[in-house]
């Protein structure tokens, strides 16, 4: 039993990692209903930076922290100017996903050849022996991690919802055309998007870094998983993240646990099957009604 | 027919060349280099299919070719398998993996078809580093060349093997995409609505094209592992599959030869990066010749400053990087990101794309002049068939009305809400056989949403549809299609990369019967069915006076044209109803007439009509009968005439109550 509240402590840390990245997808598909196949390479830069900041550089994690969500920024506007918005003046989906992709490759390979290929360790900032929490162990760090990312989330919406800006973000994701002739800006709001998106998945690699290991490699499954996530919470959902990610983080814990470490990543994947064969639109977002 | 036999020609001069390579050259390290294009070449066949044809995205023919060579190898290993058995066992295990696969496909298109085939390949790695009871796992498996009449092949007889089997896959591949299930796949890409509408079900055939396309992975596959003769999980990743699509789209989609150019690039590239000095002399000529190339454009003005800057500057700088580097083989993935970025921006055609484009503005003249000929000549044949002549007639044929004026279709109570609104409230509707009924009211009220209940497109939130006594409540839209009543569409719906005949041969899909293997063979029975398609798609294209333009793409046409082709297009279903929505607008005064002349033609040999449409000459001219709509409720119904004169009828389209104004 302890070993299984155990299992689910970690599993929620995880699950929180898994929503920030998937509350990413849900930033740029709100904006222009495009997402960054390379989300899981964002965070692993994210985190290699940081790994640099703090270790080469001798810089305080905490202060590590703004720094790594700045240089998120800017490989999200990256991104989203070389890899999405010629794809989306050429109204051609199939060209995002392949750009996206091949930009999540290219920055993997970068990543390979400055911090090379093997994990590396990232210091933990909190102390590493766990406290006790309803008679199960529970690192300080995971606490930090579901606190940070939770927070994070929350800021962002608080922006979306309240500021001027965050109302164009919310006006072009209600309807791209009318924002546009309202005077909004809209290539600016999507590259801000992907700008944010980018930021939230740098933010959670420096976040879960010191409770994994760092690597160039470190980011793909972790994308791809957190796109489960987003679909089984729905893409429009910000609690259907929040659990999905929990749903997620749990099951994969358990199943590394109990099962083998080698199929943990089975049952996001299957999960991610099942919810797009069955219901498409995720557990808690809304059927689109087809226009003709 | 002389573009077919061209390019099969040169099919064959190159596969016998390849045949020969072997004799030549003698290097076995070559020899094992053309086998490896050659069976990637296999498997492009096969993702073309899905990413050219059917247009969907697959990141998961890594681990469809993976479970092609772990059936290969597990069946070696454990049952010391024949190759004769291997081979086929191969394919079909992952041509069931290919459906497995197809089933989320089904529901999802995209970016999200994208991610779950992601999942699948990424799952089938794991799962074939994890079973190391049926697997080895991360140890891998060794493999011996198969032994074929009691001898076992050498390197060279199995290359020879490996050409024969690409030469029946090419032969295979061409024939089914050249028939009417190519027709099907690439029609769900052009509009699934249209698919679903002409009787093609999107659903049959999205799983129809992954299965053929995972079978081709298979047969790669487990070529594949007897090549090699040694296989392990990592192979199998996400790189590969990144790789299988760059070649397609790099290649060029559609055609074959784009296959083999792609396949040939991703096994020459990592060798050439693998030599720096040869990398170095590549990337300075491909920045010179992108230079010269972007000097001539920017004199002939076919291009601006702003859009040769990026591929000149990108190309120098590669260049001017690959003199610092010493050892390319670590930049391998960023020069394959590189490469799909320049593809996808400015190579979308692929390299075969490219070329054919070249070829064509050469030949731009001559095949103009062409033009005009077959247009002169044909429109002389055409001209007593469009005076409405009798010959023609049987090209709209009905299934003969059994009863005339007896109820074709009745609609009871029909309801249909999204959220709050309803769009049609509580409607009924009875159509009465041979009839043109007209459908009109003002822009919002329903008609169209009519439409798409009847049609399946939306399932009604209540009410009962019969059509010829059967319901069609729940069905799908390609079950009604197929039952008798075809459409035409608002906002046209035409395959727009398909030529005018084969718009028209889509619609006729109903009328094939042969299964994958005769159309494979081209047996007797396909070619008779090939040919009558032919023939009947012909007729109906000269009924509407487009036959002059069969090989057009459908989306060259002028707009009046392509509405008459979506009306060729629903014929070619033998409809017994068909649903006509507003086929006039955007069309001339004498297009319209001429339009009405086709309607009337329609009627008279049997076809009942509804007609949507704003255009109130055209629909007091030919209606037997009109309903009108407004805001999702019938208000009138009648002979034109009583229909005009109704005060609700005026009120509705004119706002006021008091006035006397007639509707136009």
């Amino acid at each position: 039993m302890e070993i299984l509240l155990q299992l689910i402590y970690s599993g929620i840390a995880l699950g929180m990692i898994y929503a920030v990245i998937a509350f990413g997808y849900q930033l740029t598909f709100a904006t222009s209903d495009t997402l960054n196949f390379g989300q899981g390479e964002a965070l692993m830069l994210g985190a290699l930076v940081g790994l640099s900041l703090v270790d080469t550089f001798g810089m305080n994690y905490w202060l590590a922290i703004p720094v790594v969500g700045v240089f998120g920024l800017f490989q999200g506007a990256l991104v989203e100017r070389v890899g999405v918005r010629p794809a989306i003046k050429l109204k051609s989906e199939f060209g995002w996903i392949m750009s996206t992709i091949a930009l999540g490759i290219i920055f993997k390979n970068v990543a390979e050849n400055i911090w090379g290929r093997d994990d590396l360790r990232f210091p933990s900032p909190l102390d590493e022996s766990p406290i006790k929490l309803f008679g199960a162990n529970v690192l300080p760090m995971e606490i930090l991690v579901i606190g940070g990312a939770l927070l994070m989330m929350v800021l962002i919406e608080f922006f979306n919802r309240k500021t001027i800006f965050g109302k164009a973000v919310v006006a072009t994701f209600n309807d791209r055309e009318a924002a546009r002739l309202m005077g909004i800006n809209t290539s600016v709001v999507i590259t801000f998007s992907y700008a944010l998106s980018s930021m939230t998945a740098a933010f959670a690699g420096i976040l879960v870094a010191p409770l994994t290991l760092t690597g160039a490699t470190m980011g793909s499954v972790l994308g791809l998983k957190a796109f489960a996530v987003a679909i089984i919470g729905g893409l429009t959902s910000g609690l259907g993240i929040v659990v999905g990610g929990i749903l997620l983080g749990v099951a994969e814990t358990t199943t590394g646990f109990y099962i083998s470490t080698g199929y943990k990543d089975v049952p996001g994947l299957v999960l991610l099957l099942l919810v797009l064969a069955v219901r498409p639109s995720g557990l808690f977002g809304k059927t689109a009604i087809k226009k003709v | 027919m002389t573009m077919r036999a061209h390019s099969s020609s040169w099919a064959a001069v190159v596969w016998v060349l390849a045949v020969l390579i072997p004799l030549a050259i003698p290097n076995p390290y070559y020899i094992h280099l053309v086998e490896t294009i050659m069976i990637y070449s296999i498997l492009l066949f096969g993702l073309d299919i899905v990413v050219g044809y059917t247009g969907q995205v697959s990141l998961g023919h890594a681990g469809l070719f993976g479970i092609g060579a772990y059936t290969a190898g597990v069946m070696f290993m454990k049952l010391s398998a024949s190759v004769w058995f291997i081979l086929p066992t191969s394919i079909a295990v992952t041509a069931v993996f290919g459906a497995i696969l197809a089933l989320p496909a089904l529901r999802v298109s995209g970016p999200y078809l994208a991610m779950v085939t992601l999942a699948f390949g990424t799952i089938i790695q794991i799962l074939i580093n994890e079973m190391t009871f049926l697997t080895e796992g991360p140890l891998g498996i060794k493999i011996a060349k198969p032994v074929l009449w009691g001898e076992k092949l050498t390197e060279r007889e199995f290359y020879w093997l490996v050409c024969v089997i690409l030469g029946l896959a090419l032969i295979f591949v061409h024939r089914v995409l050249r028939s009417h299930l190519g027709r099907a796949f690439e029609a769900l890409k052009g509009s699934p609505i249209a698919s679903d509408c002409m009787g093609v079900s999107v659903y049959r055939y999205k799983v129809y094209a992954f299965v053929v396309s995972a079978g081709l992975a298979g047969l790669a596959g487990s070529l594949y592992a007897y090549s090699e003769q040694y296989i392990s999980p990592n192979t199998y990743n996400f790189e590969l599959t990144v790789l299988f699509l760059l070649a397609t789209i790099m290649g060029g989609r559609k055609t074959r030869s784009g296959a083999i150019i792609g396949a040939t690039i991703i096994v020459m590239l990592p060798k050439l990066l693998d030599d720096i000095e040869l990398f170095r002399w590549v990337a300075s000529t491909a920045a010179v010749v992108i230079a010269v190339g972007a000097v001539i454009g920017l004199q002939k003005k076919f291009t601006t400053p702003k859009a040769v800057i990026i591929p000149v500057v990108g190309t120098l700088a590669l260049a001017a990087f690959s003199y610092q580097l010493k050892n390319m083989t670590d930049w391998r993935l960023s020069i394959f990101g590189l490469m799909i970025l320049f593809v996808v921006y400015y190579l979308q055609d692929g390299i075969v794309g490219f070329i054919s484009k070249l070829g064509h503005l050469g030949e731009v003249e001559s095949t103009s002049l062409r033009e005009t000929d077959s247009v002169q000549a044909s429109s002389d044949v055409a001209h007593p068939s469009t005076a409405l002549g009798q010959n023609r007639n049987h090209a709209v044929s009905a299934v003969s009305a059994t009863v005339p004026h007896s109820i074709i279709l009745s609609a009871q109570s029909v309801l249909m809400q999204f959220g709050g609104l309803k769009a049609i409230n509580d409607v009924n509707l009875v159509i009465k056989r041979g009839e043109i009924h007209g459908l009109i009211g003002p822009n919002g009220s329903g008609k169209s949403t009519m439409m798409n209940v009847l049609t399946g497109i939306y399932i009604p939130s209540a009410g009962q549809i019969e059509f010829n006594g059967q319901s069609v409540v729940g069905r799908s839209s390609s079950d009604i299609a197929l039952s008798g009543i075809a459409r035409t569409f608002q906002n046209v719906q035409l395959f727009g990369d398909m030529s005018v005949l084969q718009n028209v041969l889509v619609g006729l899909h109903h009328s094939f019967e042969s299964p994958l293997w005769n159309v494979a063979l081209h047996a007797p029975s396909y070619l008779k069915e090939e040919m009558q398609a032919n023939a009947r798609a012909h007729d109906l294209l000269e009924f509407v006076g487009l036959d002059a333009l069969s090989n057009e793409l459908a989306h060259n046409l002028p707009y009046g044209k392509q509405r008459l082709l979506e009306i060729a297009r629903a014929l070619a279903l033998n409809p017994q109803l068909l649903l006509l929505d507003e086929p006039a607008a955007g069309l001339t005064a004498p297009d319209i007439k001429e339009l009405i002349a086709y309607i009337r033609k329609i009627r008279d040999s049997g076809v009942t009509i509804i007609l949507i449409e704003h255009h109130m000459d055209v629909v007091m001219g030919i209606c037997d009968t009109v309903s009108v709509l407004d805001f999702g409720q019938k208000i009138a119904e009648g002979k034109p005439a009583e229909v005009q004169a109704n005060e609700k009828v005026i009120t509705a389209y004119l706002g006021g109550s008091s006035t006397t104004e007639k509707v136009q």
